[in-house]
């Protein structure tokens, strides 16, 4: 799964624990998310779309050639 | 109580549990360690749920539920081997059935190797705490619990 949360932040001026703080997640959860590392919940996918205000498929791209 | 404090209550209770098993070997009193350890681990688990910064998230979840899975997935195959090979110590001996009245000196009445049960069991728990670290440490480090910031 690709993700924009790296952009979207910057958009925002945010930084990774600013974001985690606001998801009640850790830093190293937004990190493991950013790097590919790990897939967020369906629930924690639609907060971090919600928190920035787009839907969840402008944040979040399904990669066929790498499923996790 | 804060995270620090719950490690170092931790570390008291792990020690205290080390003095208890060796006070009920010394006493030859299971029952000492048992409800040792029953109760050392009912107070973490209370303890556990008194702490004000716990960082736990959906990502740490489920690097322990993996760990522990996988844990298990290892630990069943040792448990019946070696639960197998204890029964075999203990169907060697007379299983407390009354030995006949005729049988000729020197016939094996003690039990044979009963101490072999204890090592084994003692191997068993060394076991199931190093796949438990093995695959925690593992997991943590697949899902970037030590990875460094790019900011």
């Amino acid at each position: 799964m690709k993700n924009k949360i790296k952009v979207f932040r910057a958009m925002h001026d945010m930084t990774q624990e600013a974001l985690a703080q606001q998801l009640k997640v850790t830093r190293q959860t937004i990190l493991a998310i950013e790097k590919g590392k790990y897939d967020p919940s369906l629930e924690l996918a639609f907060k971090i779309a919600g928190f920035f205000g787009v839907t969840i498929e402008e944040v979040f791209v399904y990669d066929e050639a790498k499923p996790s | 109580m804060k995270q620090n404090t719950f490690y170092l209550l931790l570390g008291l209770i792990g020690l205290l549990e080390v003095g208890l098993f060796v006070i009920s070997v010394l006493l030859r009193n299971p029952l000492i360690i048992t409800v040792g350890f029953i109760m050392g681990v009912g107070l973490l688990y209370i303890a556990r749920m008194t702490i004000t910064d716990l960082k736990e998230d959906e990502r740490s979840v489920m690097i322990t539920q993996k760990a522990g899975f996988r844990t298990l997935e290892v630990f069943w195959v040792l448990f019946f081997a070696v639960s197998l090979g204890s029964a075999v110590i203990g169907f060697s001996t007379p299983l407390g059935i009354p030995p006949g009245k005729n049988l000729p000196p020197g016939f094996p009445r003690d039990e044979p190797h009963l101490g072999y049960f204890g090592i084994l069991q003692m191997i068993l728990l060394c076991c199931i705490a190093f796949l438990y670290i093995g695959f925690r440490v593992y997991y943590a480090r697949k899902y970037g619990e030590w990875d460094s910031d790019e900011e």
